[in-house]
């Protein structure tokens, strides 16, 4: 077990509150219930002897709510030494992208996420090699998982402390999009492509403004744009391979039309033109036109019609497996609980 | 008005854009300009400016008719320009001038055109919210398709006032929006230190309300969502809360120190987070508005600032016959 084990904790206050509470059916997910989590995590970490967390301080009552619980905390059970960093709050994604750079500068074995697709990708652009634990703080989410907060800081504990296993880390993914004259910029589940001049509330809901999509993996059992690609051929999470939809006017002129789930509460059918795999090093040039590129189903980057960009797949980030790290732990547990022989 | 969905925002018309662009322009000079006049003295009572602030106002307000409702905040000016008030009135009245809006017995936070749908700037911290609850239940009575937003500061957002008036609204799926500013201090109080953790979407979850928090300084984050809001409300919906998230470029009041901020914060700001510039730089840059459009209304609105404040300086006083008129209106 290596000593004075140290993991970053990136909780984003701005998550599970935009448009989609208004345009369809999504649920909220209070800074206070985030707060909860990052109280849960601590908890796994501590347990898993991690003696040391770094956080970027999150604004909208989840630090204040926290620091609350952290002082009222009764019980001796140990808690990692909480630090918050110094950044000053932009309430954007210049915050995330600030406390990462400051956490791996730092030397963290680990970051903890909360967040949905968004928060994970803006961590996954400047983490590096450092693991990721990727936890849902929504309903909208496919990278991201939805799970107990006290067991992924277990499991992220035991990575950061070097008893991970060799289950741990799974390399993930991502899409890359290269403009001219703008810094590359990656999605870890899907690149869209719309009509949309500006990029507005984010949040891509209209399938009507769709002219092509990206996917790095398509699970059907997935909300959200890469649920169209799932329908039409799915691809494996870590498969190596992604799809290319090009999506449809309208009905008559479609090769398919699928239903699918493209926000909670909000089913509907999409026309589709054609649809290809994209392959490990092949780049696919965007189709020209004004609109928008959403990357992880938020609007990003606006775009002018002669404005060039390919996608291509490349390696993402690394994603601690939860579930493989605590079987090997208990594995390793059962033998040397298994009674001595003789 | 019928009860149609709202165009995405990529679909405004270049006249749509310049009427924003020309609104937010409006608003920055009225303040800049009231920030410089206020010094000399001349004008009588406080005014509250609405600089940094302004893609709220003309984004929400840019989706509501004549015959639609707002209530504003002690901070009314940026939501009256908006909503289509007189500016050389307003100027007028500001100064306590006959010629004003309210005839100068009103000043800068009781703003107020009727004939506008603007129910007033609202010297009571949390008063317009239950005004807007007011006005909903008449147009859902009446079954018009009329639709009513308040506005409402983070302070103003711990009055018993905004929270009794999101219940009603929730209780009686009243056709209106609550939007609130937040611009991180009430008065001069950082949310830290007045709540136990700030976190407006989840209040109005707490009554069954739909809320979203968008970024205040982008005109079209604000239009997108109130868009989608107003819809909703104008076609039997109900009501909904969307957090704007700002920040003022002035004091709360003109004389403000300021002590509560940051060195340099105001500053920073300016530099980083303008929605005017944010704006002229994205339509034009998406080749949809020209430089030479921007510069036209930079200078006609330049004019009509000047006139207001020349016209306002030589206007008259009221006179103390006129003191008991107008103190109360006959609907």
């Amino acid at each position: 077990m290596s000593a004075d084990a140290c993991v970053g904790i990136v909780a984003n206050p701005a998550s599970g509150r935009d448009i989609r509470r208004l345009v369809a059916g999504a649920s909220v997910f209070g800074n206070a219930d985030k707060a909860g989590m990052v109280f849960r995590l601590l908890a796994g970490l501590g347990a898993a002897g991690v003696e040391r967390a770094l956080m970027l301080p999150a604004g909208d009552g989840l630090s204040p709510t926290l620091r609350r619980q952290l002082d009222r905390r009764i019980g001796e059970a140990p808690f990692p030494a909480l630090e918050e960093l110094d950044v000053r709050l932009t309430s954007t994604a210049a915050d995330t992208t600030r406390a990462v750079e400051l956490m791996c500068a730092r030397g963290v074995d680990a970051i903890a996420v909360l967040g949905g697709d968004g928060t994970h990708r803006v961590v996954a652009k400047a983490c590096g090699d450092v693991p990721i634990c990727a936890l849902s703080t929504g309903t909208n989410n496919v990278f991201p998982e939805m799970r107990e907060a006290t067991v992924a800081g277990i499991a992220t504990g035991l990575v950061a402390t070097g008893r991970g296993g060799e289950h741990a880390l799974v390399r993930e993914a991502a899409l890359v999009v290269e403009r001219d004259g703008a810094p590359p910029d990656l999605a870890l589940v899907d690149v869209a492509v719309t009509r949309d001049r500006f990029v507005g509330a984010r949040a891509l809901w209209r399938h009507e403004a769709l002219r092509e999509l990206f996917v790095a993996f398509a699970d059907p059992g997935a909300v959200g744009l890469s649920s169209v690609a799932a329908q039409l051929a799915p691809m494996a999470r870590g498969g190596g391979r992604g799809l290319h939809v090009r999506l449809a006017h309208d009905a008559a002129n479609a090769e398919a039309v699928v239903q699918v789930a493209l926000a909670p509460g909000l089913v509907t059918q999409v026309a589709v033109a054609g649809f290809a795999p994209l392959e490990p090093g092949e780049r696919v040039a965007l189709a020209p036109g004004a609109g928008t590129l959403a990357l992880d189903g938020e609007r990003e980057i606006e775009r002018r019609g002669d404005d060039r960009a390919t996608v291509h797949l490349a390696d993402g980030p690394r994603r601690i497996d939860v579930d493989a790290v605590m079987r090997d732990a208990a594995a390793a547990n059962a033998t040397q609980m298994q009674p001595a022989a003789g | 008005m019928s009860a149609v969905a709202p165009p995405a925002s990529g679909e405004l018309t270049k006249d749509e854009l310049l009427e924003a662009y020309r609104v937010m322009r409006t608003i920055r000079e009225f303040e800049e300009r009231l920030h410089t006049e206020f010094a000399t003295g001349e004008i009588p009572g406080f005014v509250h400016l609405y600089a940094g602030e302004e893609a709220i106002a003309a984004g929400v307000c840019s989706h509501l008719g004549p015959d639609d409702y707002v209530a504003s905040t002690h901070r009314g000016h940026g939501h009256s320009i908006a909503k289509g008030c007189d500016v050389a009135a307003m100027m007028a009245e500001i100064y306590g001038k006959r010629e004003g809006i309210c005839h100068g017995k009103g000043g800068s936070m009781h703003i107020a055109d009727l004939s506008k749908g603007m129910l007033g700037a609202n010297g009571i911290v949390g008063g317009g919210p239950p005004l807007v609850c007011g006005v909903g239940l008449t147009a859902k009575v009446k079954g018009s398709d009329q639709v009513a937003v308040s506005f409402t500061g983070d302070g103003g957002s711990n009055q018993g006032t905004f929270l009794e008036s999101l219940n009603l609204a929730a209780a009686w799926h009243l056709p209106v929006v609550f939007v609130v500013e937040n611009n991180g201090y009430a008065e001069s109080t950082s949310p830290n230190f007045h709540q136990n953790g700030v976190d407006l979407i989840k209040r109005a979850d707490g009554f069954g309300l739909p809320g979203i928090s968008v970024d205040g300084f982008d005109f079209f984050a604000v239009h997108e969502a109130a868009g989608e809001a107003i819809a909703r409300a104008r076609s039997g919906g109900g009501a909904s809360l969307i957090e704007c998230k700002g920040m003022r470029y002035f004091g709360h009041f003109e004389g403000d120190q300021q002590t509560y901020r940051a060195p340099g914060e105001v500053d920073e700001l300016r530099r980083t987070r303008d929605c005017l510039a944010a704006f002229s730089r994205r339509v034009t840059e998406a080749g949809l508005v020209d430089d030479a459009d921007l510069a036209a209304i930079d200078a006609a609105v330049a004019q009509v600032i000047d006139d207001a404040v020349a016209q306002a300086k030589a206007g008259d006083d009221p006179t103390p016959d006129e003191v008991l008129t107008d103190v109360y209106l006959s609907y």
